[in-house]
Formats: structure tokens, C-alpha cells, sequence
């Protein structure tokens, strides 16, 4: 830090105020100073304002000029007039769009800069400067011209402001020792496209369908592809290490080397023994699970990707380790720090006769997995049977109500949003590649949308990509044509990555090429709902979201099974249910729309193989989203009004489809942005605006929870991986959480994620002006909180 | 000792120990409220600050970090000790006694997060110590230090409150603090924080205050809470020459953090300038003075767009930073039947 706590301060005087009239001056890149000059701001902000008639330049101009110093930077004016554009955009969302444009001149500053001016040049200097991989600068050296021409840079105006600063900040290659850009948005996309492409023509496909954010490979693809480190898979899953210290060691090496780019992790922990277990060796008793947790815990927080973001990972567990309870602690913000782990994530591996005992109020026993080595093998019948013998022979090391462990798993994830229920069962019965014994899904990934099967040789991979359905909208209805075209050009695309991938370790490798799984996703669902006019858990929501989810399966396996006729099925094809005609819904006992379709397809696969034993994947998509514009995968919207802090900054998002709908009523005032900003978001208070509008622009804390997971059910026969299902309870009881996972396990569900909650207490508004903060607090809503009341 | 025994008004001296019937329930749900919100440093991690104060920011952002943690450094034990020296003592109400003890651990926790911030900020011990001394060598902030030991001096010797006279020098301590110390000081610094967040800097600066802009905020509404209530029990002693004194001190006060502000923003930051500083503090008191039911003095907009961000909810990127939102302290039993 620089030395000025150390120069004594004499004294110091207030400056009067200066205004916005005093002449300002900037410092230009040559160094020279120049007299600042409204009207030439307003001209360069008036340039980009092209179509978005409800900005106004004079406005950004100025407020701009109030927030210089004399002296400031060209640099520093452009990047407080981008900052400014988008500070109006609570008031007005079109401003996002213009701090988008300015922001988009001034990457292509950036990037000429460095002398590029066209795709292949970008390219070559990142070849030179040893970012970009030969397969890639050969292939565009070759195709040149084809592909500079190909290049539309008006598809840059398709972003939003946080979506292209996002980009901007963490996505594009950047000069390793100037840190500036090499290459534009609409470059950017190339350079994925030519990298998963293998002729100019399906180059060209891809890169119409990214930069029109049609669809969307995952971030590690767009942080790798292309370089010399292709890295593309976005989750990583492996099994428990074995009950030894090197076993364990090997394990921790395995996931420093997964997450170095980019993967995040699930590992289980199922077959290490528990606290208390004799260690033979040495005549000690061991010390459980929870300090080798500790361990990786701070290993994963040592790993950093690349500075791209932190390393992640969850650990699994199932219920009957005799160290559960220690495991649900680990996130605690109370007790010992050396049982807490702060960086690592929680899951629950939950069978299906420990829901049977809560429900039933029965007693559950904890093993040592030393004494029942079996059980994380087995799933369904033969892991009841196998469960109930090791108690009759009375291995357990505990007994404990059922209900109280299951209360103790509501309580974590009251707490911490962490402990994820998964349900072991009904992941393996309606897993493709379970069909023959000895094949099992031991655990789901980082995010709980990947199911496939792991052993000591197999670490499972996933390539994830996702679709932005609401770009699938064209004039007030949904287009399932477009749909089915997208899902072709992804499919083709999360194929190819399973061969170009580079693989940190031999058994990701070793277990990609045998089962070939992909993972294609949705985003943007909540679009589609809010431009349809849908409530989210009405019944023609559900029939919009389970539509679609079909049409993507059936797309999905179609082209799967077209390459296989072209380059053969995957090894294992025939170890998998589908090789037995046994498709997703007919796991889940659902009968698809369109049978006589289905079994055509289904003849089709019997006799041809699918290139992937697994398609679909709904992943949580946090930073494509963002980057497409558009609502997460298959959430409703947390709020009409949010922030969003990232390592670019803070970003305020407003629900433009509610700011259309109110304009056209008249409705989008001072008064009504100020009751929304007062909810926190919501409308449903908000008198003015009509019941049936309120009713759309519900939050996820407004609609019910029921109707999410009915959504998540229907859906899921269509789904052969699983899908992120965060759920949301502003304040959860255990009352509440233990109704709404146990109707998520009777449904059928396979995975939840998150559950999202919010703060007791708030921060006090600075910006909404309240006469009097008892009087918001005393209200008929707050009952218990109103001394007046009681 | 005083008479343990039930009295009339919250300001009636004594030390009173029956919970029920509970006479300010409000005051316990705030306790409640407070245990849910539950942080710890720990979980704050400062390893991409480090890397932003040596690669991504300006000899003029690193002047305006030194002073704002300098002046962290001692804010936080500043308001600890009026808690002990008057809010406590003066306070007649068990209930408000909890919520007082857990304020207290709160400033604690804060003086923690302040100085291990400081510590993995400003690694040479030299320069650490000077910053820990900043109240004795810094004039902007010695002043705001001074502003704080005028208004804790007023009740200082107060043994017991005896009169109206007492009460009102209590009242007006306590209003310095919530709408002058916690209020507006603590309001211009997090600002500064906000700031930088706002481009992206410093997330674990940001998180910890995110997390002790919350307290703060509770801890403001408990002592406005108080005010109130007095004013309901007895409005006598709002009068006229109560308001001009108030008046005076938050003008004073502004004036104090404007100054500051002179000195914090001295080395020119693009998009944080002095003016619009003054005016974003003018519009704060506005706000205390409007909670205190007394008509506005400056009748300004906020000026600053980050600002107004921070009213509005986060959504906290999973890949990014911890979610700050769960809660301690769930209630219930099994059920299976509830609605969610």
C-alpha cells in the first residue's frame, strides 16, 4: 500500500463545492489535458442511443461530468459514463442497454489497441502470446476469410450490461502481461465455435446460435475452448476414497487437479470409517470423517481457477454413517472451528427405507463403514435387505429416532442453505446406466444435476450446455420447431467435447469414453411463463414446462441415436436401460404425449445405439444466464428487483417484462418503483397493479413451493440425469421443511439444491423515504412483531 | 443500588429483573432477531482484497482505504463503551438489557472483523500501529473522535437519572449515537465500502460490512425503538430547545463527516466526489431527522445510484461469495402436513 498514514497531515480546510460548470479537465492516453466537453460526450452516448427512445444522453452527459475529478482520464470518463448509463436503469431498463453499447465501444477500444481488428487477427496474437492452441489457429488461418466475414458485431447489441461486463471482466482472453482484451464479444464466440467445430460450416451453425444466445455451452468451455488447456467439462464425480490413507491422499490429489480448471466436484465419503473405528495398524481408534473433511476443505480453498472463480466441491454422505451428525455440523457457525469446514458444500445421499422410518417414527441405525463395507453399493431392495442384516446382526454402532436425524437435516439446511436432500433410490432405479449390478450412482455432482455412475477406476464427467428458452418465444408462442433445431446443433456440440476434452486424470478419461454422458440443459423458463402471461405453478405452466422438457428429451436422443449410426454407439451402450428400450418416463411410469413417435424412436435406438448413455442435465447455469440475459434454468424469479454482487461489481437487475407491462398501464411511476424497492422486490401489496398481473410477477418466496416441485416432478420423467432444484422459504420452520422434502421424495424427485432462505433482520433503506421505520414494522402483516397489537 | 421494583417509565432509574408480563415485547423479538443474524469473521475471506489493494487500485483509492479502516479501527469501541458508560445503565427494561448485551457482543464482533481486516490490510507493524493510532494523528478523524467524547462526557458522571433535566441529557446521548455515530458516521463509511464494491472491489471488505451495516441497522431501530417510547411515556420532554439541540448536533455532525470526506476523497476518486459526498450525508440526516420527527434541514436527493443498490436484495452467486442470508436458530418440530 502506498505510504500516507506516514506524511503527517497539517492542516486541512473544506474546499467550497465546485459545480458542474467549473471547467473540468481530462488527462488523454497521450498524456496531454483537455478541457472537458459536454456536447462531445453527448454525441458519443448519442451515437449508441440508436433505437432505445427512452434514454437520454444530455442526462448520462452530466451526471457523468458531477462525478469527475479535474485531471481524471479519458479511460476513467469512459468507464464513469458506462457506470452512469447503467445507474438509471431501476428507473428506466432501456439504460442497460445503452451502458451495454458503451461498454461494447469500449472493449473494441481496448482490443484495437492491441492492433486486432478482425477475427483471425485475434486469433494469431493470441496464438503468439501462447493462449491459443495450434488445432484452432490452423483451422482459422485456413478458413480466414469465410469466418472474419461471418462475423456480424451488430449481435453485440444483443446483451444486457451485466451480461456483456461480465464477459468482458472474467470471459475474453486477455494479453498475459497487458491484461487487455484480445479479442471482441462476436470474436469470442467465434473462437468457441471454431473450436468445436470440425468444418467451417458447422463453425459458422454455432456461431449463430451463441451469439444469438440462442444456446449456451458451460462456463468452463467458454473459459477453454480453444486454448491450449482445453478443459471444457463442467462437473466432476467420484467416488469415496477407500477406507486407507493413501486411498484418501490419492482422492484429495484427484480433486486439487479437477478443480486447477475450472470442475466442480462431488465426492462421497461413504467408505471411510467413522469415529471410534479401530485403526489395526497402529492399535489407535480413528478419528472419523470430520478431520479429513477439514483437510479438503482447506485444499479446496487453496485451489483458485485460474482466478476465474474458487474451486468448489460437495461431499456426500449417506444417512446411516455413524458420523452423520458430526457431517451436519460442518457448516455450523458455533462450536469447535476444527470440526467446521467452510468452503466445502453438504449433501444427504438419502435411501429410501430412511424416509420410510420418518415417516413411520421408527428407530435408524448408524454403521461403521468397516463393518458394513457392502452397503454404499447397493441401492433398492438389495440395500434394504442388506441394511436389515447388519442390524440383526448388531453391527450398529447407534441407534437413533429416525425423525430426530431427519429434524437435525432440516435444521442444517435452515441454517446453512447446505445438506442437500438427494434421494440414492430413485437415482440409480431411474438411471440409464444401472441396469446391470455393479454399476452404481454413488453420488450426485456440485450442483445435484448430474447422475452417473463412479468406482475406484471411474470418475464420472459431464459437459453441460444450456438452452435460453425464452429466445425460443417468437410472436407470443412457444416455437418448438426452433427448439428442436437447437437441441440437434447442442447435442452435436456437447458430443464433440467428450473427444477434444483434455482430462486432468486418467479415470475422468478413462469413464467419458466409455459412457460418452452429456448434459443439455434449459435457462430462461421464467421468460418464457412471463411472456406467455403464465402464472408459474398454474396448470398451463406446467403443461408449457413438461412440453418443453419432452421435446428436448426427444430431440435430445434422436440426434444421440443418429450418431451412433454415424460413428457407432458408446462402449457401454449395451450395459444401459436403454438398450432394453427402457427410456426416462418409462422409469418414472409416464406416458409420453405422442406415443407412436416415441416408439419409433425407441426401435431406432434398439437398432442403432445412442452415442451417449446420457442427455439431459438441468443445470443452475448462475453465470451463462447472466450472460444470455435471462432467468435461471427452471427457477422462478427470486424478485421483480435484485442485486447482484460479483467480482465485476454490483449490478441492479429490474424484471423488464413487469417494467413493460406497468409502462403500458401507466403505471411504471416514482410512487410504484418505490413500493417495489420497499418490498424488496414485490408486488403483491401493490393495490394499483391488477390481481392478475400480481399473480405472474410473484417471486419464488410468493408462490408455493408445492407448485414448483409438481413442476420439477412432471418434468423429471423427461429428465435421464436430474436437474438443480433450488427451493425457497423466506423463514422455514422444521415443521415446514420436513412436509416439503418429504412430499419432494414421495413425488419422485431425484435431487434438491439449495434451500434459499432470507436474513432475519434487514438493512435499513437509505435511499426510500420512510416518515417513521415503527410504523412499516407495525403492520397487520407483522402481528407478533407490533407492540400496538398485542 | 436502586429499587429493583416496577416503574412507570422506561427512563425511571432503577434496575428492574421481571420478565413477565413483559412490558416491551418489541425489545425481546429484537433480541430474537438480532441471535438469527449471527456471523462470525471467520467466514470472511480477505485473499482477493490483498490481490485488488496490490494489483487494481489507484494511489488515490489506497489513501481513501487507509483512512476509512483507520477510522473503522476505533469507531466500533467507541460505541461499546457509551453502551456500558450510559445506554445500559439507563435503560429500565430487562428485555432492553438483552438486546443491549447482544449489541455488545455485535461491536465486539465488529472490532474484530475491523482488526483483522486491518491486520491482512496493512502488514508492516509500523504503519499498523500508526493506523491503530489514528484517532491521536489523523485531524478528520481525531475530530469525529472528539464530536463522539463530547456527547458520551454529558452522561459520563451520571450516576442515576433524578430529572427531567437527566433524562434529556441521556436522550440526547442516545440520539448522537443512533442518529450521529451509527447513523451517520458508520452511514458515510459504508458508503465509501459501497462504493468500491460497486466496482467490484474489495468483496471481503464488502462482505464483512455488508454483515455490520445489518447490526447496524438493528441497532439504529432499537434506539430509535427507545426514543419512541419514551416520547410516548412522556412527550414533555421533546420541546422546543430539545429539537434545537438535536438540530445543532446533526449539522455538527455532518460537518464532522463532510471534513472527513474532504480528507478520504482528497487524492480525486472518479465517480465518489466531495460535493456529492456532502450532499449523500445531508440526505441521511434528513432521514434521521424526519425519524426523530423533526422537520428536514436540507431537503436533498441521494445522489448516489450504488447506494440505492444497496436497498434492494441480493442474489448471491453461488460461485462467488458465501450467501449471508440463512438464519440461526429455526424452530419446530417434525410435520407433515404444513403447507410450504
Amino acid at each position: 500500500m502506498q505510504a500516507t498514514l506516514d506524511s503527517p497531515q497539517t492542516d486541512f480546510h473544506l474546499t467550497p463545492p465546485h459545480s458542474a460548470r467549473t471547467q473540468m479537465r481530462v488527462t488523454k492516453r497521450n498524456g496531454e489535458r483537455e478541457a472537458v466537453d459536454v456536447n462531445k460526450i453527448v454525441r458519443a452516448v448519442g451515437r449508441c442511443g440508436d433505437g432505445l427512445d427512452a434514454v437520454d444522453p444530455m442526462r448520462v452527459a452530466l451526471k457523468t461530468i458531477a462525478g469527475l475529478y479535474d485531471g481524471a482520464t479519458t479511460r476513467e470518463l469512459d468507464e464513469l459514463s458506462i457506470r452512469t448509463a447503467a445507474s438509471f436503469t431501476f428507473e428506466e431498463p432501456e439504460y442497460s442497454r445503452l451502458a451495454a453499447r458503451l461498454l461494447a465501444g469500449f472493449i473494441d477500444k481496448e482490443v484495437q489497441g492491441q492492433g486486432v481488428y478482425s477475427f483471425s487477427q485475434s486469433i494469431r496474437l493470441g496464438f503468439d502470446v501462447g493462449l491459443i492452441n495450434e488445432r484452432v489457429m490452423s483451422f482459422v488461418e485456413s478458413n480466414a476469410r469465410k469466418l472474419n466475414d461471418a462475423i456480424d458485431a451488430r449481435r453485440t447489441h444483443e446483451f444486457e450490461y451485466f451480461g456483456l461486463k461480465t464477459l468482458h471482466d472474467r470471459y475474453l482472453l486477455k494479453h498475459p502481461t497487458r491484461r487487455l482484451a484480445l479479442e471482441t464479444p462476436q470474436q469470442f464466440w467465434m473462437r468457441i465455435a471454431c473450436a468445436l467445430s470440425t468444418s467451417v460450416h458447422e463453425a459458422i451453425d454455432l456461431y449463430q446460435v451463441f451469439s444469438s444466445l440462442d444456446y449456451i455451452p458451460s462456463s468452463p468451455t467458454l473459459f477453454n475452448a480453444g486454448t491450449r488447456h482445453e478443459q471444457l467439462s463442467s462437473c466432476f464425480l467420484l467416488d469415496s476414497p477407500g477406507d486407507s490413507l493413501e486411498s484418501i491422499y490419492d482422492r484429495y490429489k484427484d480433486i486439487a487437479l479437477l478443480s486447477k480448471f475450472s470442475g466442480g466436484i462431488g465426492v462421497a465419503w461413504h467408505r471411510v470409517r467413522s469415529e471410534g473405528s479401530l485403526i489395526r495398524a497402529t492399535n489407535g481408534l480413528s478419528n472419523g470423517i470430520v478431520p479429513w473433511l477439514k483437510t479438503l476443505d482447506s485444499s479446496v480453498a487453496a485451489v483458485n481457477q485460474g482466478g476465474k472463480r474458487k474451486g468448489a466441491a460437495c461431499v456426500y454422505l449417506e444417512p446411516w454413517h455413524a458420523d452423520i451428525e458430526a457431517f451436519l455440523e460442518l457448516r455450523d457457525n458455533t462450536g469447535d472451528e476444527g470440526r467446521r469446514t467452510h468452503h466445502i458444500n453438504l449433501a444427504n445421499w438419502i435411501c429410501d427405507l430412511f424416509m420410510r422410518r420418518v415417516e413411520a417414527d421408527e428407530m435408524w441405525s448408524l454403521f461403521d463403514p468397516k463393518d458394513v463395507p457392502q452397503l454404499p453399493d447397493l441401492w433398492g431392495e438389495a440395500f434394504d435387505a442388506a441394511y436389515a442384516q447388519a442390524e440383526a446382526q448388531g453391527l450398529a454402532r447407534k441407534s437413533v429416532r429416525a425423525r430426530d436425524l431427519y429434524a437435525r437435516m432440516m435444521r442444517t439446511l435452515a441454517q446453512t442453505g447446505n445438506g442437500w436432500m438427494t434421494f440414492k433410490d430413485k437415482c440409480n432405479r431411474a438411471g440409464n446406466q444401472t441396469a446391470r449390478a455393479g454399476n452404481t450412482i454413488h453420488l450426485s455432482n456440485l450442483c445435484t444435476e448430474i447422475l452417473e455412475v463412479t468406482s475406484e477406476g471411474e470418475t464420472a464427467v459431464c459437459n453441460l450446455g444450456s438452452i435460453n428458452l425464452g429466445r425460443h418465444v417468437i410472436d407470443g408462442a412457444f416455437d418448438f420447431d426452433k427448439l428442436a433445431q437447437t437441441v440437434q446443433t447442442a447435442v452435436r456440440q456437447l458430443d464433440r467435447v467428450i473427444d477434444l476434452n483434455f482430462y486432468p486424470i486418467a479415470t475422468a478419461r478413462a469413464s467419458n469414453m466409455r459412457w460418452r454422458p452429456v448434459g443439455l440443459g434449459v435457462m430462461g423458463l421464467q421468460d418464457v411463463f412471463f411472456q406467455l402471461r403464465l402464472a408459474f405453478d398454474s396448470s398451463q405452466a406446467k403443461q408449457m414446462s413438461t412440453r418443453i422438457a419432452e421435446t428436448v428429451y426427444f430431440h435430445a436422443l434422436r440426434t444421440s441415436m443418429e450418431l451412433a449410426r454415424e460413428l457407432g454407439p458408446h462402449d457401454t451402450f449395451k450395459e444401459t436401460r436403454a438398450a432394453e428400450g427402457e427410456l426416462q418416463f418409462d422409469s418414472w411410469g409416464v406416458t409420453p404425449s405422442d406415443v407412436a413417435q416415441w416408439n419409433t424412436l425407441r426401435d431406432e435406438i434398439k437398432a442403432h445405439g445412442l452415442r451417449n448413455s446420457l442427455l439431459i442435465a438441468i443445470a443452475p447455469t448462475a453465470t451463462i444466464a447472466s450472460i444470455a440475459g435471462c432467468y435461471e434454468c427452471i427457477e422462478p424469479q427470486v424478485s421483480n428487483l435484485f442485486k447482484r454482487e460479483t467480482l465485476s461489481g454490483d449490478f441492479l437487475q429490474v424484471n423488464r417484462y413487469l417494467v413493460e407491462e406497468l409502462k403500458q398501464l401507466g403505471l411504471w411511476t416514482d410512487e410504484i418503483r418505490n413500493q417495489i424497492k420497499l418490498a424488496d422486490g414485490s408486488v403483491q401489496g401493490i393495490a394499483d397493479i391488477p390481481e392478475a398481473l400480481r399473480a405472474i410477477y410473484r417471486t419464488a418466496w410468493e408462490v408455493p413451493m408445492r407448485g414448483l416441485i409438481d413442476l420439477a416432478a412432471a418434468r423429471g420423467a423427461y429428465i435421464d440425469q436430474s436437474q438443480s432444484l433450488n427451493l425457497f422459504i423466506a423463514n422455514p420452520t422444521i415443521g415446514q421443511l420436513s412436509s416439503m422434502y418429504m412430499y419432494a421424495w414421495k413425488s419422485g424427485i431425484k435431487t434438491t439444491y439449495y434451500l434459499r432462505s432470507r436474513p432475519a433482520t434487514n438493512i435499513a433503506k437509505t435511499t426510500v423515504q420512510v416518515s417513521d421505520t415503527a410504523a412499516v414494522v407495525c403492520s397487520l402483516e407483522n402481528p407478533e412483531m407490533c407492540e400496538a397489537c398485542q | 443500588m436502586t429499587s429493583t421494583s416496577r416503574r412507570a417509565s422506561l427512563l425511571d432509574s432503577g434496575f428492574d429483573l421481571t420478565l413477565r408480563p413483559m412490558r416491551h415485547p418489541r425489545f425481546y423479538e429484537m433480541y430474537r432477531a438480532a441471535i438469527k443474524n449471527t456471523w462470525t469473521v471467520e467466514e470472511i475471506d480477505f485473499q482477493i482484497d490483498l490481490s485488488h489493494l496490490s494489483q487494481r487500485m489507484t494511489p488515490a483509492d489506497r489513501h481513501l482505504i487507509e483512512r476509512l479502516v483507520a477510522f473503522f479501527a476505533t469507531g466500533d469501541s467507541i460505541v461499546s463503551n457509551n453502551l456500558v458508560i450510559s445506554l445500559y445503565r439507563h435503560i429500565n427494561s430487562p428485555e432492553a438489557r438483552m438486546y443491549l448485551s447482544r449489541q455488545l457482543f455485535e461491536e465486539a464482533l465488529h472490532i474484530q472483523f475491523y482488526l483483522t481486516l486491518l491486520d491482512n490490510y496493512v502488514p508492516d507493524q509500523q504503519r499498523r500501529a500508526q493506523a491503530f493510532a489514528a484517532i491521536e494523528n489523523i485531524p478528520s478523524i481525531r475530530r469525529k473522535a472528539e464530536f463522539c467524547q463530547k456527547w458520551t462526557d454529558e452522561v459520563f458522571g451520571l450516576q442515576r437519572i433524578a430529572s427531567d433535566d437527566d433524562k434529556r441529557r441521556f436522550l440526547l446521548n442516545l440520539t448522537c449515537f443512533a442518529s450521529c455515530i451509527e447513523g451517520l458516521f458508520f452511514f458515510g463509511a459504508f458508503a465509501y465500502v459501497y462504493f468500491l464494491r460497486s466496482r467490484g472491489l474489495l468483496p471481503g471488505l464488502a462482505a464483512g460490512t455488508n454483515w455490520v451495516f445489518r447490526d447496524e441497522s438493528a441497532h439504529m431501530a432499537f434506539a430509535f425503538e427507545v426514543i419512541n417510547t419514551v416520547r410516548r411515556e412522556e412527550p414533555h420532554l421533546f420541546d422546543a430547545s430539545w429539537a434545537r439541540q438535536v438540530q445543532a448536533m446533526i449539522e455538527e455532525a455532518v460537518e464532522c463527516e463532510a471534513a472527513f470526506a474532504e480528507d478520504v476523497l482528497s487524492g480525486g476518486v472518479v465517480g465518489l466526489t466531495r460535493r456529492e459526498m456532502r450532499q449523500y450525508l445531508e440526505y441521511v440526516a434528513d432521514q434521521r431527522l424526519r425519524v426523530l420527527h423533526l422537520p428536514t434541514r436540507y431537503n436533498v436527493r441521494n445522489p448516489f445510484a450504488f447506494m440505492e443498490l444497496q436497498d434492494v436484495q441480493e442474489l448471491t452467486n453461488f460461485f462467488e461469495r458465501r450467501v449471508s442470508a440463512y438464519q440461526v436458530g429455526v424452530q419446530g418440530e417434525v410435520a407433515f402436513d404444513e403447507a410450504f
